[in-house]
């Protein structure tokens, strides 16, 4: 009797073992149920059956009997190399970091050939098979998982657009969760400005609400569907805010999503995470590059065992189950699509959903510029080539390491700062953040002065930027010059482009900045979306100069001292004063020095 | 060995089929899928009303002989409701709390706020003004100059009170006019006696001829609060819902359409029923006492997940608070809005609608929805969103 357990119990093994090769491309939900089982089974018939019967087996028949039989102790050796790689292969996992993952992984695999050929051997050499194969059958054939995970089923077959379809909180996993495997990433993405998009990026705040008042609250879901789409899939109307007792949430100070991280604790997926989690973009699967959210988030990827658990013990499971064989779950959150400029598009081109007027034309712009080069790979350069790249002392250092604990050293780890010019939301939580964008954002001009026939020459060039300069939502971001000219005796000459008192940028300052201008003619200020007439446009395009001059007096006495400064800031300060009425907490973002010239003229 | 192994398995297997014999056998609730119009049909059964939007239906349902309706007694009840002045420290009036902005047709409030220097408005405030829901939005209530609520309750809205029975949590108070003089006097509202009141009134010389007008015996602490209680019985709010009841099948969507069978069929509508779906009665909370200590949930999991929870509530008690006669009984909320009165629960406890809904159904009926279940039953209680109802009246001289 007994051995006809230990029969079935190794052919289970077996079976369901290689089932889950890549040979047999069983589908999915088959696949996770089978994976998890071949674990749970192995287990429990080792621990129960197989390790009291083997010695059992040997005292009886080596030490009692005196039978020699070398295939025995061969088969011995193989159960114990195939138990200990499976053994490493559930707690450490084959994640690609070690090469003992890799060997555990073709030695759990290759290995169970032999050692089923040699049980089949020393079985048959003793008696001829029995019951036991029919028993094995029938086990596989009633293996009939669909019916545990109905739930989920039903959904893997839908498709979301970004503007419609609705969903459950818990297919868009908590971000909180990638965090066990995906530390350093984690880290990068918690406090960069990805993260802090939605309800803890005051100023967005602000816009959304102010969008809705102007326009209707419908309109909000023209800025959900980047800034947040996972509550517009699953029908809110608006993004929410989190709070403390009777206050705002402190979350604009915030470090490392620690409400995130607390939130998924307690309730796990079942409250829904706001704004552009790592599901958003990595279950994206078509991107057209047209901009205005135009792309399809597929939320049907293929899930592990337990993964939607909310137990502890099945969280835990999951994470093994993926670590062991973790192709599966590598191919369902990357695509080749990522590396694409025009996927970063589907968010960073805007325009209005009704009048068409072009807003941010980011894309548009590296569309026209030398970097779209697809034809000489060494010139062309997609967005994470510079705002995925990171960067030590001004310059890109592809950063070596890993993006899975654990896992495969990269030469270029693609880092999730998502450095770009608002060093000031991230900043105000980590400083390193602030780090990578300020010196992307002094990569990417150079300044020039000269002084001829009475007039100071300035020429600005944007040497490093593959868009204008600046980009994005450019009616608010300010990028100017600084001039300072004293003559011999330290008089001042010539000043532009200082701060008045109320923290304004003086009138006449050279602005390199596009105004928006709403049908009348008049700037639109906040309400962006009202544009109609470009007023004016001063932005850099990729590798132009631009030059500006400023007249000096005939009479003044030389030698001329030049200061030029090229200056940045990323929000006006009377944008961050109409905030700051709603978050009186929230600072002034600083003005930042890119560029600074000084020179003497005789 | 052989013997013990053979009983053991057939221990478990027993256990087993046990276990999903009573799964299998229990009855699934099944809601049908009914047509719009029997859907319906189907609520108006069961008590489930539109808001009226005339003035002359409103008046139908909600006038009362004691303190009949007109429109000046409106407009002096409006004047008295937005007046700060009848505080203690004059920064508190009754829309302090029960917040709204009261031009119902005001738009462009916010981005007056944030382009002017210094504004009135700031805070919360400035993007939750045209909420329009009649709370504050704060997780316990705070009265004149920031005095916390003793027992850390929560505002409810005072929107659609005129079709409720029973008002504030514990649904102790029968009327709106004896919760508006509860509210002058409480030391962590507005803070006043009744006498302090009438002076506050008499010092702004506009109140006496409209006081006279409306009321034979002039200005009177009792005559404010029956002029507070009027104009609060003229807010109420409309939204798909209403328009749905009314026979607009394209106003809500499918999912509510689902979510509101859900509600009549999950027995949601028991309590929370008509007009203002809610506000009829006094119910316990949480109903289930298995659901008290522990909340176990099955699942098919390798352990069952048992999980502690506060012993009085499914959620924290902060404050303390535990009902009428410290019972667990409390007035049913009015769901009219609901979607955006967050935080919920007595204490502000939920931050979030679809946990609300899942408490509800859990310790209220006893049951674990599916998270379909949940979702619809958000989609239709964001149907129940409203807009204040403009009844054109105009009684201010």
């Amino acid at each position: 009797m007994r051995a006809i357990y230990i029969k079935i119990s190794v052919f289970v093994m077996f079976f369901t073992g290689i089932l889950q090769m890549k040979l047999f491309g069983i589908a999915w939900e088959n696949f996770r149920i089978i994976q998890a089982l071949h674990i749970a089974l192995s287990l429990m018939v080792m621990l129960f059956l197989i390790t009291p019967f083997i010695y059992g087996h040997i005292y009886k028949y080596s030490f009692v009997k005196k039978v020699k039989s070398s295939e025995g102790w061969v088969l011995l050796g193989s159960f114990l190399l195939l138990s200990c790689s499976g053994i490493y292969l559930f707690f450490i996992g084959n994640r690609g970091g070690d090469l003992f993952g890799s060997i555990s992984f073709n030695t759990h695999l290759y290995g169970s050939f032999l050692l089923v050929l040699f049980f089949i051997y020393h079985t048959t050499k003793q008696q001829k098979p029995s019951l036991g194969y029919a028993m094995l059958l029938v086990l596989i054939v009633s293996l009939n998982p669909s019916s545990v995970y109905a739930d989920t089923t039903k959904l893997s077959q839908m498709k979301v657009e970004s503007k419609n379809g609705s969903f459950h909180s818990e297919d868009w996993t908590n971000s909180a969760k990638c965090k066990s495997c995906h530390s350093d990433i984690f880290a990068q993405w918690s406090d960069s400005n990805h993260k802090h998009i939605a309800g803890s990026n005051p100023y967005y705040m602000a816009m959304e609400t102010l969008a809705g008042e102007a326009e209707g609250e419908e309109f909000r879901k023209w800025c959900m569907g980047c800034h947040n789409p996972s509550a517009i899939t699953m029908g809110f109307g608006k993004t929410t805010h989190a709070m403390d007792g009777n206050f705002l949430s402190n979350d604009i100070f915030e470090k490392n999503a620690k409400a995130l991280t607390d939130d998924f604790k307690t309730h796990g997926n079942f409250r829904l995470e706001e704004g552009v989690s790592c599901i958003t973009c990595h279950q994206i699967t078509k991107a057209d590059g047209s901009g205005n959210a135009s792309y399809t988030v597929s939320l049907d990827r293929k899930k592990y065992a337990f993964e939607d658990s909310t137990s502890k013990a099945g969280h835990y499971l999951s994470e093994k189950l993926i670590n062991s064989n973790p192709q599966v779950h590598k191919e369902s959150y990357s695509n080749p699509l990522y590396k694409e400029s025009r996927y970063c598009a589907s968010c960073h081109d805007e325009f209005h959903p009704k009048t068409d007027m072009k807003i941010v034309s980011t894309f548009k712009e590296w569309e026209k510029s030398p970097y779209n080069n697809p034809n000489d790979k060494s010139k062309h350069k997609t967005c994470i080539d510079c705002h995925m790249t990171n960067l030590e002392n001004d310059k890109f250092a592809p950063l070596k390491g890993v993006s899975t604990d654990g896992g495969v050293v990269k030469k270029d780890v693609k880092v999730h700062y998502f450095a770009g010019s608002n060093h000031f939301l991230s900043g105000l939580k980590n400083k390193a953040h602030e780090e990578q964008t300020i010196q992307l954002l002094k990569t990417s001009a150079k300044l020039d002065i000269d002084i001829k026939d009475s007039k100071l020459v300035v020429g600005v060039t944007n040497v490093g930027a593959g868009h204008h300069l600046p980009t994005g939502v450019a009616d608010f971001r300010e990028l100017w010059l600084d001039v300072t000219i004293t003559d011999k005796s330290g008089k001042i000459i010539l000043s532009s482009g200082k701060l008045k008192s109320d923290g304004n940028i003086q009138d006449g300052s050279r602005l390199f900045q596009k105004v928006f201008g709403d049908e009348n003619g008049k700037p639109v200020g906040l309400l962006f979306w009202k544009y109609k007439t470009l007023l004016s446009d001063t932005r850099i395009a990729s590798k132009e100069r631009r030059v500006e001059s400023y007249e000096i007096d005939k009479n003044v006495i030389y030698p001329l001292s030049v200061n030029v400064k090229l200056n940045f800031r990323i929000y006006p300060q009377w944008a961050t004063d109409a905030v700051k009425t709603i978050y009186p907490n929230l600072p002034n973002p600083p003005v930042l020095e890119l560029i600074k010239v000084a020179k003497e003229f005789q | 060995m052989k013997k013990l192994l053979f009983y053991a398995l057939v221990i478990a297997a027993t256990v087993l089929s046990t276990i999903l014999l009573i799964a299998f056998l229990m009855p699934k609730k099944i809601i049908p899928n009914y047509s719009d119009e029997k859907l319906r049909e189907l609520a108006l059964s069961k008590g489930l009303k539109p808001v009226p939007s005339s003035y002359e239906e409103l008046l139908k349902l909600v006038d009362d002989v004691k303190n009949p309706m007109t429109p000046q007694k409106i407009a002096l009840g409006s004047e008295l409701f937005f007046d700060t002045n009848l505080s203690k420290n004059r920064k508190t009036s009754c829309a302090t709390c029960h917040s709204f902005d009261k031009d119902i047709q005001n738009r462009g409030a916010l981005l007056s706020t944030l382009m002017t220097k210094n504004p009135e408005i700031t805070n919360c405030a400035a993007c939750h003004l045209r909420d329009q829901s009649g709370v504050d939005r704060f997780t316990f209530a705070e009265g004149d100059s920031g005095t916390q609520h003793p027992r850390r309750l929560n505002t409810q809205t005072i929107l659609n009170t005129s079709f409720a029975k029973y008002f504030t949590w514990s649904g102790e108070v029968q009327s709106i006019q004896e919760q508006s003089a509860n509210s002058f006097q409480a030391h962590h509202k507005m803070n006043l006696t009744p006498k302090e009141v009438e002076e506050r009134i008499k010092e702004n010389p506009k109140y006496a001829a409209h006081f006279d007008e409306v009321f034979k015996d002039g200005i009177s602490f009792e005559n404010t609060t029956k002029a507070i209680e009027i104009y609060v019985k003229t807010l109420t709010t409309r939204g798909a819902y209403d328009r749905y009841l009314e026979g607009d099948n394209s106003a809500i969507s499918h999912e509510a359409k689902r979510g509101l069978a859900n509600f009549i069929g999950f027995g949601c509508k028991g309590c929370h029923n008509d007009i203002s779906l809610g506000g009829q009665s006094i119910q316990r909370f949480p109903l289930r006492e298995f659901a008290q200590v522990y909340d176990l949930k099955l699942n098919f999991e390798i352990f069952p997940e048992l999980k502690r929870v506060d012993s009085e509530f499914p959620f924290e008690n902060s404050g303390g608070y535990l009902g009428k006669k410290n019972e667990h009984l409390f007035r049913v909320p009015i769901l009219r809005n609901v979607t955006k009165t967050s935080p919920y629960f007595h204490n502000g406890a939920v931050p979030k609608i679809r946990e609300a809904v899942d408490i509800m159904a859990r310790h209220q009926l006893g049951r674990h929805l599916t998270l379909s279940q949940i979702d619809e039953i958000v989609a239709f209680l964001q149907t129940l969103e409203g807009d204040l109802v403009d009844y054109g009246i105009k009684g201010e001289k």
